[in-house]
């Protein structure tokens, strides 16, 4: 897919693991995997508001657009 | 503990699961009687006027045993088709999830009973064609045990098939929406 998720990139930033970042966002752990290894189809705007709160970042850092 | 009560839907399905059964069994029976029948007609002639259910093939059986055998195996035929597109369906019913129900192996059901069906409408018409051939030679009709309405019943279930599959598509699209 074009577009990237660059969530591991941004935990490895704020240096939190997956388990902190599923209790900090209320997501199950195997939903979050999905994201990370951008098996995801969609996103909510919910999750992603809770994700970039609990990561202190912008939409932007977490998704990627790239042209194939 | 409280047991969940069934919804509509899940009643209307354990009934057409049983119902799918019955006539499962029902066509099975009915091929076997033709089958046995036969068999007994060959070495009894007069078993040839009351067939199954007072089919009288005597005359057919007279005019040429090989038309006889013919018309007796396009008739068991059709009816072992339609008992084993009864069978797809009892399958079809115990693999749908009411909780998930678009499940490519569902989707794939239902096309193969559209095949299936489709298959049984170019038997029917050879069984037809033959019924027709046998009226125009002998002048006698022994009945018409073919319909050409399977051919609009795969068309229908085709359609629904192709689209339990898009339904099958946007399931696993909502199930990998985080």
């Amino acid at each position: 897919m074009a577009i990237t998720v660059n969530l591991d990139v941004m935990m490895a930033k704020r240096k939190m693991s997956l388990n902190e970042l599923s209790e900090k966002v209320d997501l199950t752990l195997a939903n979050l995997s999905i994201l990370k290894t951008g098996k995801a189809k969609a996103i909510r705007f919910s999750t992603l508001e809770s994700i970039c709160k609990a990561l202190d970042c912008q939409p932007g850092d977490l998704l990627e657009y790239s042209r194939q | 503990m409280k047991t969940k009560k069934p919804t509509r839907t899940e009643l209307l399905l354990t009934v057409m699961r049983i119902l799918a059964w019955v006539a499962f069994i029902g066509f099975m029976l009915e091929a076997g009687a033709i089958l046995v029948s036969y068999g007994v007609s060959c070495v009894n002639p007069e078993a040839a006027k009351n067939l199954y259910e007072g089919m009288d093939l005597y005359t057919l059986k007279q005019f040429s045993f090989a038309h006889y055998t013919l018309y007796v195996f396009l008739i068991f035929v059709l009816l072992i088709m339609k008992s084993f597109v009864w069978y797809l369906v009892i399958g079809t019913l115990s693999k749908i999830n009411l909780a998930n129900p678009f499940k490519m192996e569902v989707a794939q059901m239902l096309e193969k009973i559209s095949y299936r069906l489709f298959a049984i409408w170019l038997v029917a018409i050879a069984s037809s064609a033959h019924t027709a051939w046998l009226v125009k030679i002998t002048g006698e009709h022994h009945g018409d045990w073919a319909s050409g309405e399977s051919i609009f019943m795969a068309g229908l279930v085709f359609i629904i098939s192709q689209v339990f599959k898009r339904g099958v598509e946007i399931q696993s699209e909502n199930d990998l929406t985080v």
